[in-house]
Protein backbone atom coordinates (compact mmCIF):
# COMPACT_ATOMS: atom_id res chain seq x y z
CA UNK A 1 0.00 0.00 0.00
CA UNK A 2 1.25 3.46 -0.85
CA UNK A 3 1.73 5.70 2.13
CA UNK A 4 -0.12 9.00 2.03
CA UNK A 5 2.20 11.68 3.35
CA UNK A 6 0.98 15.25 3.66
CA UNK A 7 3.94 17.08 5.06
CA UNK A 8 7.43 16.03 6.05
CA UNK A 9 7.86 18.05 9.21
CA UNK A 10 11.29 18.58 10.75
CA UNK A 11 11.66 19.11 14.50
CA UNK A 12 14.94 20.63 15.64
CA UNK A 13 17.90 20.89 15.78
CA UNK A 14 17.28 23.84 18.14
CA UNK A 15 13.95 23.15 19.78
CA UNK A 16 12.44 24.20 23.14
CA UNK A 17 12.10 20.56 24.24
CA UNK A 18 15.59 19.40 23.40
CA UNK A 19 18.58 19.85 25.62
CA UNK A 20 20.81 18.89 22.74
CA UNK A 21 20.66 19.24 18.99
CA UNK A 22 18.91 16.42 17.17
CA UNK A 23 16.58 16.51 14.24
CA UNK A 24 13.43 14.41 13.98
CA UNK A 25 11.86 14.18 10.56
CA UNK A 26 8.17 13.34 10.85
CA UNK A 27 6.03 12.14 7.98
CA UNK A 28 2.57 13.29 8.81
CA UNK A 29 -0.88 12.57 7.47
CA UNK A 30 -3.09 15.24 8.95
CA UNK A 31 -2.25 15.34 12.63
CA UNK A 32 -1.25 11.66 12.68
CA UNK A 33 2.45 10.88 12.50
CA UNK A 34 3.11 7.92 10.22
CA UNK A 35 6.85 7.52 10.56
CA UNK A 36 9.80 9.35 12.02
CA UNK A 37 13.50 9.43 11.43
CA UNK A 38 16.10 10.74 13.87
CA UNK A 39 19.08 12.55 12.38
CA UNK A 40 22.14 12.76 14.57
CA UNK A 41 25.63 14.10 14.06
CA UNK A 42 25.46 17.66 15.34
CA UNK A 43 27.85 17.19 18.27
CA UNK A 44 30.35 14.71 16.85
CA UNK A 45 33.78 15.57 18.19
CA UNK A 46 35.78 12.38 17.63
CA UNK A 47 36.73 11.68 21.25
CA UNK A 48 37.76 8.06 20.60
CA UNK A 49 40.09 9.19 17.84
CA UNK A 50 41.92 11.74 19.98
CA UNK A 51 42.19 9.22 22.82
CA UNK A 52 44.39 6.93 20.70
CA UNK A 53 48.11 7.39 21.25
CA UNK A 54 47.71 9.29 24.52
CA UNK A 55 48.85 8.10 27.95
CA UNK A 56 45.89 6.60 29.78
CA UNK A 57 46.07 9.24 32.52
CA UNK A 58 44.85 11.77 29.94
CA UNK A 59 42.15 9.53 28.54
CA UNK A 60 40.43 9.33 31.93
CA UNK A 61 39.65 13.04 31.75
CA UNK A 62 38.61 12.79 28.11
CA UNK A 63 36.30 9.87 28.93
CA UNK A 64 34.67 11.98 31.61
CA UNK A 65 33.91 14.63 29.03
CA UNK A 66 32.03 12.22 26.79
CA UNK A 67 28.89 13.15 28.68
CA UNK A 68 28.20 15.86 31.21
CA UNK A 69 25.13 14.27 32.76
CA UNK A 70 26.63 10.87 33.51
CA UNK A 71 30.29 11.89 33.79
CA UNK A 72 30.81 9.78 36.92
CA UNK A 73 29.81 6.56 35.21
CA UNK A 74 32.13 7.15 32.25
CA UNK A 75 34.93 7.80 34.70
CA UNK A 76 34.15 4.60 36.60
CA UNK A 77 33.89 2.54 33.42
CA UNK A 78 37.24 3.53 31.92
CA UNK A 79 39.03 3.26 35.28
CA UNK A 80 37.44 -0.18 35.80
CA UNK A 81 38.72 -1.30 32.39
CA UNK A 82 42.26 -0.05 33.12
CA UNK A 83 42.22 -1.77 36.52
CA UNK A 84 41.15 -5.04 34.93
CA UNK A 85 44.02 -4.88 32.43
CA UNK A 86 46.69 -4.24 35.04
CA UNK A 87 45.05 -6.25 37.88
CA UNK A 88 45.12 -3.26 40.23
CA UNK A 89 43.38 -4.02 43.54
CA UNK A 90 40.73 -1.64 44.85
CA UNK A 91 40.35 -1.32 48.64
CA UNK A 92 36.86 -2.13 50.00
CA UNK A 93 36.21 1.40 51.28
CA UNK A 94 36.88 2.81 47.81
CA UNK A 95 34.45 0.28 46.29
CA UNK A 96 31.73 1.52 48.62
CA UNK A 97 32.52 5.18 47.88
CA UNK A 98 32.36 4.47 44.14
CA UNK A 99 28.94 2.91 44.54
CA UNK A 100 27.70 5.86 46.60
CA UNK A 101 28.85 8.38 43.98
CA UNK A 102 27.51 6.31 41.09
CA UNK A 103 24.10 6.06 42.72
CA UNK A 104 24.05 9.80 43.44
CA UNK A 105 24.84 10.34 39.76
CA UNK A 106 22.06 7.96 38.75
CA UNK A 107 19.61 9.82 40.97
CA UNK A 108 20.39 13.23 39.47
CA UNK A 109 20.25 11.81 35.96
CA UNK A 110 16.87 10.15 36.52
CA UNK A 111 15.48 13.31 38.12
CA UNK A 112 16.69 15.30 35.12
CA UNK A 113 15.09 12.81 32.72
CA UNK A 114 11.77 13.01 34.53
CA UNK A 115 12.04 16.80 34.68
CA UNK A 116 12.54 16.91 30.90
CA UNK A 117 9.53 14.69 30.33
CA UNK A 118 7.25 16.74 32.60
CA UNK A 119 8.49 19.93 30.90
CA UNK A 120 7.79 18.45 27.48
CA UNK A 121 4.22 17.50 28.33
CA UNK A 122 3.84 21.05 29.70
CA UNK A 123 3.42 20.12 33.35
CA UNK A 124 5.82 22.84 34.41
CA UNK A 125 4.94 22.78 38.13
CA UNK A 126 5.99 19.18 38.61
CA UNK A 127 9.01 19.76 36.38
CA UNK A 128 10.24 22.60 38.59
CA UNK A 129 9.68 20.57 41.77
CA UNK A 130 11.81 17.77 40.34
CA UNK A 131 14.52 20.15 39.13
CA UNK A 132 14.71 21.72 42.57
CA UNK A 133 14.97 18.28 44.14
CA UNK A 134 17.88 17.57 41.81
CA UNK A 135 19.80 20.48 43.33
CA UNK A 136 19.84 18.58 46.64
CA UNK A 137 21.67 15.72 44.92
CA UNK A 138 24.04 18.11 43.16
CA UNK A 139 24.86 19.60 46.57
CA UNK A 140 25.61 16.13 47.93
CA UNK A 141 27.90 15.43 44.96
CA UNK A 142 29.61 18.79 45.49
CA UNK A 143 30.15 18.13 49.19
CA UNK A 144 31.53 14.69 48.44
CA UNK A 145 33.80 15.46 45.47
CA UNK A 146 34.33 19.22 45.43
CA UNK A 147 32.51 20.02 42.21
CA UNK A 148 29.07 19.59 40.71
CA UNK A 149 29.96 18.04 37.36
CA UNK A 150 33.21 16.46 36.08
CA UNK A 151 34.36 15.37 39.52
CA UNK A 152 37.23 13.04 38.43
CA UNK A 153 36.64 11.27 41.74
CA UNK A 154 37.38 7.72 40.61
CA UNK A 155 41.07 7.09 39.93
CA UNK A 156 42.87 3.81 39.18
CA UNK A 157 43.38 1.96 42.46
CA UNK A 158 40.61 3.64 44.41
CA UNK A 159 39.09 7.07 44.74
CA UNK A 160 40.69 10.50 44.86
CA UNK A 161 39.99 11.31 48.51
CA UNK A 162 38.28 9.90 51.56
CA UNK A 163 35.03 11.25 52.95
CA UNK A 164 34.73 12.48 56.52
CA UNK A 165 31.93 11.70 58.96
CA UNK A 166 30.42 15.15 58.33
CA UNK A 167 30.35 14.50 54.57
CA UNK A 168 28.70 11.13 55.14
CA UNK A 169 26.07 12.86 57.26
CA UNK A 170 25.45 15.43 54.52
CA UNK A 171 24.98 12.71 51.89
CA UNK A 172 22.69 10.81 54.27
CA UNK A 173 20.66 13.97 54.85
CA UNK A 174 20.35 14.51 51.09
CA UNK A 175 19.01 10.99 50.49
CA UNK A 176 16.66 11.39 53.44
CA UNK A 177 15.37 14.65 51.91
CA UNK A 178 14.73 12.85 48.61
CA UNK A 179 12.98 9.95 50.30
CA UNK A 180 10.64 12.27 52.20
CA UNK A 181 9.92 14.76 49.40
CA UNK A 182 9.74 12.53 46.34
CA UNK A 183 6.63 10.41 47.23
CA UNK A 184 4.47 13.54 46.96
CA UNK A 185 5.69 14.23 43.42
CA UNK A 186 5.38 10.57 42.42
CA UNK A 187 1.78 10.66 43.60
CA UNK A 188 1.18 13.82 41.57
CA UNK A 189 2.52 12.07 38.49
CA UNK A 190 0.75 8.79 39.13
CA UNK A 191 -2.70 10.24 39.77
CA UNK A 192 -2.69 13.28 37.48
CA UNK A 193 -5.46 12.81 34.91
CA UNK A 194 -3.86 15.16 32.36
CA UNK A 195 -0.51 13.44 32.73
CA UNK A 196 -2.19 10.07 32.17
CA UNK A 197 -3.81 11.36 28.98
CA UNK A 198 -0.42 12.42 27.63
CA UNK A 199 1.52 9.37 28.86
CA UNK A 200 -0.50 6.17 29.20
CA UNK A 201 -0.64 4.02 26.11
CA UNK A 202 1.56 6.38 24.08
CA UNK A 203 4.86 5.35 22.56
CA UNK A 204 4.47 1.69 23.42
CA UNK A 205 7.57 -0.45 23.02
CA UNK A 206 6.44 -4.08 22.89
CA UNK A 207 8.54 -6.88 24.34
CA UNK A 208 9.18 -8.34 20.87
CA UNK A 209 10.40 -5.02 19.49
CA UNK A 210 12.53 -4.46 22.56
CA UNK A 211 14.14 -7.90 22.29
CA UNK A 212 14.74 -7.50 18.57
CA UNK A 213 16.31 -4.07 18.81
CA UNK A 214 18.67 -4.69 21.73
CA UNK A 215 17.34 -1.82 23.80
CA UNK A 216 18.99 -1.40 27.22
CA UNK A 217 18.54 0.31 30.55
CA UNK A 218 15.30 1.75 31.97
CA UNK A 219 13.64 1.48 28.55
CA UNK A 220 14.18 -2.30 28.42
CA UNK A 221 13.13 -2.71 32.04
CA UNK A 222 9.95 -0.69 31.45
CA UNK A 223 9.08 -3.16 28.67
CA UNK A 224 9.58 -6.12 30.99
CA UNK A 225 13.08 -7.23 30.00
CA UNK A 226 15.39 -7.75 32.99
CA UNK A 227 18.52 -6.07 31.67
CA UNK A 228 20.84 -4.41 34.17
CA UNK A 229 24.64 -4.72 34.38
CA UNK A 230 24.46 -4.25 38.15
CA UNK A 231 23.39 -7.90 38.57
CA UNK A 232 27.01 -8.87 37.78
CA UNK A 233 28.34 -6.88 40.76
CA UNK A 234 28.11 -8.85 44.03
CA UNK A 235 28.47 -5.71 46.14
CA UNK A 236 25.22 -4.32 44.74
CA UNK A 237 23.36 -7.46 45.84
CA UNK A 238 24.78 -7.08 49.34
CA UNK A 239 23.52 -3.50 49.46
CA UNK A 240 19.96 -4.51 48.62
CA UNK A 241 19.78 -4.03 44.86
CA UNK A 242 17.10 -5.94 42.99
CA UNK A 243 15.80 -5.78 39.45
CA UNK A 244 12.84 -3.46 38.94
CA UNK A 245 10.74 -4.11 35.87
CA UNK A 246 7.38 -2.95 34.56
CA UNK A 247 5.32 -4.53 31.85
CA UNK A 248 3.45 -1.70 30.09
CA UNK A 249 6.30 -0.26 28.02
CA UNK A 250 4.66 3.12 27.44
CA UNK A 251 5.83 6.63 28.35
CA UNK A 252 4.16 6.40 31.77
CA UNK A 253 5.95 3.14 32.61
CA UNK A 254 9.34 4.55 31.70
CA UNK A 255 8.93 7.59 33.94
CA UNK A 256 7.48 5.55 36.83
CA UNK A 257 10.34 3.07 36.54
CA UNK A 258 12.83 5.93 36.94
CA UNK A 259 10.94 7.08 40.04
CA UNK A 260 11.13 3.54 41.48
CA UNK A 261 14.84 3.39 40.76
CA UNK A 262 15.33 6.70 42.54
CA UNK A 263 14.00 5.20 45.76
CA UNK A 264 16.15 2.12 45.26
CA UNK A 265 19.27 4.23 44.71
CA UNK A 266 18.52 6.20 47.88
CA UNK A 267 18.27 2.98 49.89
CA UNK A 268 21.50 1.64 48.33
CA UNK A 269 23.32 4.84 49.36
CA UNK A 270 21.91 4.57 52.88
CA UNK A 271 22.98 0.92 53.19
CA UNK A 272 26.43 1.68 51.78
CA UNK A 273 26.97 4.54 54.23
CA UNK A 274 25.88 2.31 57.14
CA UNK A 275 28.21 -0.51 56.11
CA UNK A 276 31.14 1.69 55.03
CA UNK A 277 34.31 -0.22 55.99
CA UNK A 278 37.38 1.60 57.29
CA UNK A 279 40.79 1.48 55.68
CA UNK A 280 42.69 3.16 52.85
CA UNK A 281 40.89 4.53 49.80
CA UNK A 282 43.72 4.42 47.31
CA UNK A 283 46.34 1.81 46.50
CA UNK A 284 48.99 1.81 43.80
CA UNK A 285 49.74 -0.51 40.92
CA UNK A 286 51.76 -1.00 37.78
CA UNK A 287 50.44 -0.59 34.26
CA UNK A 288 50.93 -3.53 31.94
CA UNK A 289 49.88 -3.97 28.34
CA UNK A 290 46.65 -5.71 27.52
CA UNK A 291 43.14 -5.40 26.27
CA UNK A 292 39.87 -5.57 28.16
CA UNK A 293 36.17 -5.00 27.88
CA UNK A 294 34.29 -3.52 30.80
CA UNK A 295 30.51 -3.24 31.04
CA UNK A 296 28.80 -1.21 33.75
CA UNK A 297 25.33 0.14 34.23
CA UNK A 298 24.98 3.82 33.32
CA UNK A 299 21.77 5.71 34.18
CA UNK A 300 20.57 4.99 30.63
CA UNK A 301 21.73 1.39 30.26
CA UNK A 302 24.78 -0.71 29.57
CA UNK A 303 27.96 1.27 28.97
CA UNK A 304 30.84 -0.65 27.42
CA UNK A 305 34.47 0.35 27.21
CA UNK A 306 36.78 -1.78 25.08
CA UNK A 307 40.29 -0.48 25.58
CA UNK A 308 43.80 -1.71 24.69
CA UNK A 309 46.99 -0.22 26.12
CA UNK A 310 50.66 -0.93 25.40
CA UNK A 311 53.40 -1.56 27.97
CA UNK A 312 54.22 2.13 28.56
CA UNK A 313 50.57 2.95 29.15
CA UNK A 314 49.61 4.49 25.83
CA UNK A 315 46.15 3.75 24.48
CA UNK A 316 46.33 1.67 21.29
CA UNK A 317 42.63 1.47 20.60
CA UNK A 318 39.45 2.37 22.40
CA UNK A 319 35.81 1.73 21.59
CA UNK A 320 32.93 3.15 23.60
CA UNK A 321 29.42 1.82 23.30
CA UNK A 322 26.90 4.08 24.97
CA UNK A 323 23.29 3.13 25.71
CA UNK A 324 21.68 6.17 24.09
CA UNK A 325 22.34 5.18 20.51
CA UNK A 326 20.26 2.00 20.84
CA UNK A 327 17.51 3.76 22.73
CA UNK A 328 17.24 6.68 20.30
CA UNK A 329 17.14 4.41 17.24
CA UNK A 330 14.51 2.09 18.67
CA UNK A 331 12.55 5.20 19.58
CA UNK A 332 12.22 6.18 15.95
CA UNK A 333 11.67 2.66 14.60
CA UNK A 334 9.27 1.14 17.12
CA UNK A 335 7.80 3.83 19.37
CA UNK A 336 7.32 6.95 17.29
CA UNK A 337 5.17 5.27 14.65
CA UNK A 338 1.49 5.91 14.13
CA UNK A 339 1.25 8.46 16.93
CA UNK A 340 -1.96 10.39 17.26
CA UNK A 341 -0.38 13.82 17.39
CA UNK A 342 2.84 15.64 16.56
CA UNK A 343 3.09 16.65 20.23
CA UNK A 344 3.52 12.99 21.17
CA UNK A 345 6.68 12.76 19.07
CA UNK A 346 8.68 15.05 21.32
CA UNK A 347 7.19 13.52 24.48
CA UNK A 348 8.07 10.00 23.34
CA UNK A 349 11.53 11.05 22.23
CA UNK A 350 12.24 12.71 25.58
CA UNK A 351 10.85 9.71 27.51
CA UNK A 352 13.71 7.60 26.09
CA UNK A 353 16.07 9.98 27.95
CA UNK A 354 18.22 10.66 24.89
CA UNK A 355 21.79 11.73 25.56
CA UNK A 356 23.02 12.90 22.18
CA UNK A 357 26.46 13.86 23.46
CA UNK A 358 26.93 10.27 24.68
CA UNK A 359 25.65 8.80 21.45
CA UNK A 360 27.87 10.82 19.14
CA UNK A 361 30.93 11.58 21.26
CA UNK B 1 17.44 60.91 25.67
CA UNK B 2 13.81 60.68 24.72
CA UNK B 3 11.15 59.25 26.98
CA UNK B 4 10.68 56.38 24.53
CA UNK B 5 14.36 55.49 24.78
CA UNK B 6 14.19 55.56 28.59
CA UNK B 7 11.22 53.20 28.55
CA UNK B 8 13.01 50.89 26.14
CA UNK B 9 16.08 50.83 28.37
CA UNK B 10 14.04 50.00 31.45
CA UNK B 11 12.06 47.27 29.72
CA UNK B 12 14.99 45.61 28.00
CA UNK B 13 16.82 45.31 31.28
CA UNK B 14 13.97 43.31 32.81
CA UNK B 15 12.98 41.13 29.90
CA UNK B 16 15.75 39.06 28.39
CA UNK B 17 14.84 36.08 26.25
CA UNK B 18 17.35 33.32 25.93
CA UNK B 19 18.07 30.62 23.42
CA UNK B 20 20.80 28.10 24.03
CA UNK B 21 22.63 26.43 21.21
CA UNK B 22 24.70 23.31 21.72
CA UNK B 23 27.48 23.36 19.12
CA UNK B 24 29.14 20.15 20.22
CA UNK B 25 29.39 20.36 23.97
CA UNK B 26 29.34 17.40 26.34
CA UNK B 27 26.04 18.43 28.00
CA UNK B 28 27.72 19.65 31.18
CA UNK B 29 27.19 23.34 30.40
CA UNK B 30 23.69 22.74 29.03
CA UNK B 31 22.72 21.07 32.26
CA UNK B 32 24.06 24.00 34.26
CA UNK B 33 21.87 26.33 32.17
CA UNK B 34 18.91 24.08 32.96
CA UNK B 35 19.84 24.21 36.64
CA UNK B 36 19.44 28.02 36.46
CA UNK B 37 15.74 27.39 35.78
CA UNK B 38 15.26 25.58 39.06
CA UNK B 39 13.52 27.47 41.88
CA UNK B 40 16.77 27.68 43.83
CA UNK B 41 18.43 29.98 41.28
CA UNK B 42 15.13 31.09 39.73
CA UNK B 43 16.39 32.78 36.59
CA UNK B 44 12.92 34.22 35.90
CA UNK B 45 13.03 36.53 38.91
CA UNK B 46 15.59 38.61 36.97
CA UNK B 47 13.32 38.69 33.95
CA UNK B 48 15.32 36.13 32.01
CA UNK B 49 13.15 33.68 30.10
CA UNK B 50 14.46 30.55 28.44
CA UNK B 51 12.41 29.99 25.29
CA UNK B 52 14.98 28.27 23.16
CA UNK B 53 13.69 29.88 20.02
CA UNK B 54 16.24 31.92 18.07
CA UNK B 55 13.60 34.10 16.43
CA UNK B 56 12.53 35.65 19.72
CA UNK B 57 15.85 35.59 21.55
CA UNK B 58 17.86 38.55 22.84
CA UNK B 59 20.80 36.59 24.18
CA UNK B 60 22.09 33.38 22.63
CA UNK B 61 24.04 31.13 24.94
CA UNK B 62 26.53 29.04 23.02
CA UNK B 63 28.03 25.91 24.52
CA UNK B 64 30.40 23.52 22.84
CA UNK B 65 33.48 23.54 20.71
CA UNK B 66 32.03 24.21 17.24
CA UNK B 67 31.63 20.84 15.59
CA UNK B 68 31.83 20.60 11.81
CA UNK B 69 28.04 20.34 11.43
CA UNK B 70 27.51 23.75 13.00
CA UNK B 71 30.04 25.77 10.99
CA UNK B 72 27.51 26.82 8.37
CA UNK B 73 24.44 26.60 10.61
CA UNK B 74 25.53 28.90 13.45
CA UNK B 75 26.03 32.10 11.37
CA UNK B 76 22.69 31.30 9.74
CA UNK B 77 21.04 31.01 13.13
CA UNK B 78 22.73 34.24 14.28
CA UNK B 79 21.20 36.11 11.32
CA UNK B 80 17.73 35.03 12.36
CA UNK B 81 17.99 36.56 15.82
CA UNK B 82 16.38 40.01 15.87
CA UNK B 83 18.41 42.95 17.25
CA UNK B 84 19.42 44.04 19.81
CA UNK B 85 21.19 40.76 20.31
CA UNK B 86 24.21 39.34 22.06
CA UNK B 87 26.04 36.04 22.06
CA UNK B 88 27.44 34.71 25.30
CA UNK B 89 29.61 31.60 25.24
CA UNK B 90 29.54 29.24 28.19
CA UNK B 91 32.42 27.05 29.27
CA UNK B 92 35.96 26.54 28.07
CA UNK B 93 34.98 24.78 24.85
CA UNK B 94 33.82 27.83 22.83
CA UNK B 95 36.94 29.73 23.90
CA UNK B 96 39.67 27.16 23.30
CA UNK B 97 38.15 23.76 22.61
CA UNK B 98 39.09 22.59 26.13
CA UNK B 99 40.11 18.92 26.25
CA UNK B 100 38.85 18.25 22.73
CA UNK B 101 41.25 20.62 20.95
CA UNK B 102 43.72 17.99 19.80
CA UNK B 103 45.02 17.07 16.36
CA UNK B 104 42.53 14.80 14.67
CA UNK B 105 39.38 15.98 16.41
CA UNK B 106 36.41 17.23 14.41
CA UNK B 107 36.05 20.64 16.04
CA UNK B 108 37.10 24.14 15.03
CA UNK B 109 37.18 26.55 17.98
CA UNK B 110 36.89 29.39 18.89
CA UNK B 111 33.27 30.32 18.27
CA UNK B 112 34.26 34.00 17.91
CA UNK B 113 35.63 33.17 14.44
CA UNK B 114 32.09 32.70 13.20
CA UNK B 115 29.87 35.14 15.08
CA UNK B 116 30.61 38.21 17.25
CA UNK B 117 30.76 37.13 20.89
CA UNK B 118 29.90 39.67 23.57
CA UNK B 119 31.07 37.75 26.62
CA UNK B 120 32.63 34.42 27.52
CA UNK B 121 32.20 32.53 30.77
CA UNK B 122 35.10 30.14 31.35
CA UNK B 123 34.81 27.03 33.49
CA UNK B 124 34.29 23.35 32.87
CA UNK B 125 31.41 23.83 33.50
CA UNK B 126 30.74 27.26 35.11
CA UNK B 127 28.33 27.39 38.03
CA UNK B 128 24.73 28.48 37.48
CA UNK B 129 25.30 31.65 39.51
CA UNK B 130 28.16 32.68 37.20
CA UNK B 131 25.96 32.16 34.15
CA UNK B 132 23.18 34.33 35.60
CA UNK B 133 25.51 37.15 36.61
CA UNK B 134 27.19 37.18 33.20
CA UNK B 135 23.89 37.39 31.35
CA UNK B 136 22.71 40.25 33.57
CA UNK B 137 25.96 42.19 33.13
CA UNK B 138 26.00 41.79 29.37
CA UNK B 139 22.37 42.72 28.89
CA UNK B 140 22.69 45.88 30.98
CA UNK B 141 25.56 47.34 29.00
CA UNK B 142 24.72 46.08 25.51
CA UNK B 143 21.04 46.84 25.32
CA UNK B 144 21.18 50.30 26.92
CA UNK B 145 20.58 53.10 24.38
CA UNK B 146 20.72 50.54 21.57
CA UNK B 147 19.01 52.83 19.05
CA UNK B 148 21.46 55.70 19.72
CA UNK B 149 24.51 53.46 19.55
CA UNK B 150 23.43 51.70 16.37
CA UNK B 151 22.53 54.91 14.51
CA UNK B 152 24.26 55.00 11.15
CA UNK B 153 25.22 51.34 11.28
CA UNK B 154 23.61 48.77 9.10
CA UNK B 155 21.15 46.62 11.01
Amino acid sequence: MKKVVDVSLPIGPVHPCFKEPARIKCETCGERVIATEVELGYVKKGIEKIMVGRPWQETIFLAERVCGICSVVHNTAIVGALEKISSIAVPPRAMYLRIILNELDRMQSHLLANYSYCYTIEHETLAMYLLNLRETIMDAIEIMTGTRIMAAYVVPGGVREDISAATADAVRAATFHIETELPRFVKMFETGPMIALRSKGIGILSVEDAKKSGVVGPMARASGIPCDARDQVPLYQELGWHMITRSEGDNFARIMLRFDELFQSASIIKNALAALPSGPVRLGGRVVSGRCRNVIEAPRGNLTYDIAVDEVGRVISVAIQTPSIMNVEVGSHAMMRNLASIADVTATFISTDPCIACAER
Amino acid sequence: MTLLQRIKNAVRKRSIHICYVNTGSCNGCDIEILACLSPRYDIEQYGIYVHNNPREADVILITGAMSAQWIDKLPDLWDRVPGPKAAVTIGNCPISGCAFNRPGSLIDPPVSKYIPVAAAIPGCPPRPTEIISAILNVADTLFENYEIKSRGKKP
